[in-house]
């Protein structure tokens, strides 16, 4: 594998195997994933499609069952290849017999630096993060929110050139969101690659630059968000619409989504949506209102998970 | 290897020991441990302090308290190898109740993960925490047992020097046990286990070491053979124990190197067993 790479994987595969009963969970499949560097990534899926297991793979706290994974061209069993990794794992349980400074001065060593530079980097990040009056407190009086602050900070102790983040903004309020963003952009201007893996769509849509989607622990998707979410079209609100006209209008190759009063069309062309008005007019109905649309990254994603559910 | 990666390696173990004693404290078990040694020693400065090392003498036999003591030297001796094993057993139980609960706590989800990522292996991870929970033990030992040195030593006038054998021959026990300790701590994650597990290794131990006996008592053949592989097998708690005696008492040398190859023996094994297992499980 060639360092070309922030993150690179090949047919990663994990399967777990129960140990009395023989049964086998297939966790991560085939997985050929590469991350270039320098960008932000998005990782996404539905509950139990692999990611964690994808990142904790990534990161050696599971053994893939086959396939590669490199780190910057190194492959991941070797422990320097988490060298110049920050991870903040999701539902971190941090000793909460340490102080802030404390957490982010221990953690700092395990990643390799001295003394002197660990005493001055803990407070310059507890500054960033906002907790610069609570480096001496004990983190058992810490908020969720704090936590996840100082969470951050400790992923960013050693100037790691790859961040991996689950679930970074988990427990923070609306405000320390914009905050960890604000940082995170900060740091991919200077060369990072930040790898999110997050359930919050909005959020990697806000966020991320490349995205990925698992589901049922394989690739489903993967690619440039501005080009996913490229596919544009009108949204067309009808009111009093009988229900003979229905089938007529899903003729025109539009996707119907009933409401309570209104009646929505998406189509995908300026002129499907002048003949779907027509048509509208036509039997009887009236014009509620009529809107250009781009499809989100929730629209993928539901498309994506579903197809590949219903294949 | 580089002089920088081996720095960074040493910076590693040293934070991971660090870690281990600030847990160690914030849990109590530090305190607990060097308070109720501290206990000990205080029943122990009161006992004396009634001055009973006369009447004491008279109570073993060794001189009648109306004649003047000329065999003051062979009581104390008496005195110090009782109390190391006293301090042996005392210490060790102590010591194997205060350190199960390290190593499950650092495999709590979601602080394994986090550990895991930094550059380590996972060899030093366990080995640093190993090594952490054995200096904690390692400095209470010496606090309680220099200090009964001490106690007995200005008491007297006697200063027993192999006294303080007990303080090398209890941590290496206590290191043997502690590799049972990190065993069943990585295989079950309980704390309670583990204790359960290395408090019955003691009494077993004690059990198999009366080999002599059992095996005249044992009619056939197999069951001999199947005593005596049990005892080479678990480590020789107690025979340690009599031999620490032996020495500290007669500063004789009793055979104390095969228990002691067989017992670091059966540690390596189950320690080298516990870091294969870590290695391969999923977090």
């Amino acid at each position: 594998m060639k360092a070309d790479y922030a993150i690179e994987t090949a047919a990663l595969e994990k399967i777990y195997r129960s140990r009395f009963r023989g049964r086998e969970v297939t966790a991560v499949s085939n997985l050929t994933l590469r991350v270039p560097p320098g960008v932000k990534f998005g990782l996404l899926g539905p509950n139990g499609a692999g990611k964690t297991t994808f990142v904790k793979m990534l990161l050696s706290a599971v053994n893939p069952t086959s396939g590669a994974a490199a780190i910057f061209g190194r492959d991941t069993r070797d422990p320097e290849a988490r060298r110049p990794v920050g991870y903040l794992p999701e539902n971190h349980r941090f000793p909460t017999y340490l102080t802030g400074s404390g957490l982010l001065e221990f953690y700092a060593a395990l990643s390799g630096l001295e003394e002197p530079r660990r005493r001055k980097r803990s407070a310059e990040l507890l500054d960033l993060v906002g907790l610069k009056d609570w480096g001496d407190v004990r983190i058992k009086k810490y908020s969720k929110g704090m936590l996840q602050r100082l969470g951050l900070a400790q992923a960013l102790m050693h100037k790691p050139r790859l961040l991996v983040l689950d679930e970074p903004t988990d427990g923070v309020d609306p405000v320390g969101r914009r905050d960890i963003r604000q940082i995170l952009n900060h740091l991919t201007d200077t060369g990072v690659t930040v790898f999110i893996n997050s359930h919050l769509l909005s959020e990697v849509e806000s966020f991320c630059e490349y995205v990925a989607i698992l589901n049922k622990g394989r690739l489903a998707l993967e690619g440039k968000i501005s080009s996913l979410v490229a596919g544009r079209g009108y949204r067309i609100a009808a009111y009093a619409l009988p229900p003979e006209a229905f089938d007529e209008i899903r003729h025109t190759g539009a996707s119907i989504l009933p409401g309570v009063n209104t009646v929505e069309f998406q189509v995908s062309s300026r002129e499907a949506a002048n003949e779907v008005i027509d048509r509208i007019r036509a039997s009887g109905g009236l014009i509620e209102s009529v809107a250009a649309s781009s499809s989100s990254l929730e629209d993928v994603f539901i498309k994506t998970t579903s197809s590949e559910r219903a294949a | 290897m580089s002089a920088p990666l081996t720095h960074s390696r040493s910076r590693v173990f040293a934070a991971l020991i660090s870690d281990t004693f600030q847990e160690a404290r914030a849990r109590w078990l530090f305190w607990g441990l060097f308070g109720l040694s501290s206990l000990l020693i205080a029943i122990f400065l009161f006992v004396l302090r009634i001055d009973i090392v006369q009447g004491a003498v008279s109570f073993m036999g060794i001189e009648a308290t109306a004649r003047p003591i000329y065999n003051i030297r062979k009581f104390v001796n008496v005195s110090y190898s009782w109390v190391s094993i006293v301090l042996y057993i005392w210490g060790t139980f102590l010591a194997v109740f205060a350190s199960a609960g390290l190593i499950p706590s650092v495999l709590e989800a979601g602080r394994i993960s986090l550990l895991l990522s930094k550059p380590l292996t996972r060899t030093t991870l366990l080995m640093g925490r190993y090594a952490g929970n054995l200096a904690v033990v390692a400095l209470n030992h010496i606090y309680l047992i220099c200090s009964i040195w001490i106690i007995i030593g200005l008491k007297t006038g006697i200063w027993e020097p192999r006294f303080l054998l007990a303080i090398p021959i209890s941590l290496f026990i206590f290191a043997v046990l502690l590799c049972v300790v990190v065993l069943i701590g990585v295989l079950s994650e309980s704390a309670a286990l583990s204790v359960m597990v290395a408090v019955a290794l003691m009494l077993i131990s004690t059990i198999l070491a009366q080999r002599d006996v059992v095996v005249k008592l044992l009619d056939s053949q197999w069951s001999r053979d199947l005593w005596l592989a049990f005892y080479w097998i678990i480590p020789k708690i107690y025979d340690f124990g009599v031999a620490m005696k032996d020495i500290i008492l007669y500063n004789r040398g009793t055979d104390w190197l095969t228990p002691a190859w067989t017992s670091a023996l059966f540690g390596i094994t189950v320690l080298s067993g516990a870091i294969y297992i870590f290695k391969r499980r999923d977090f």
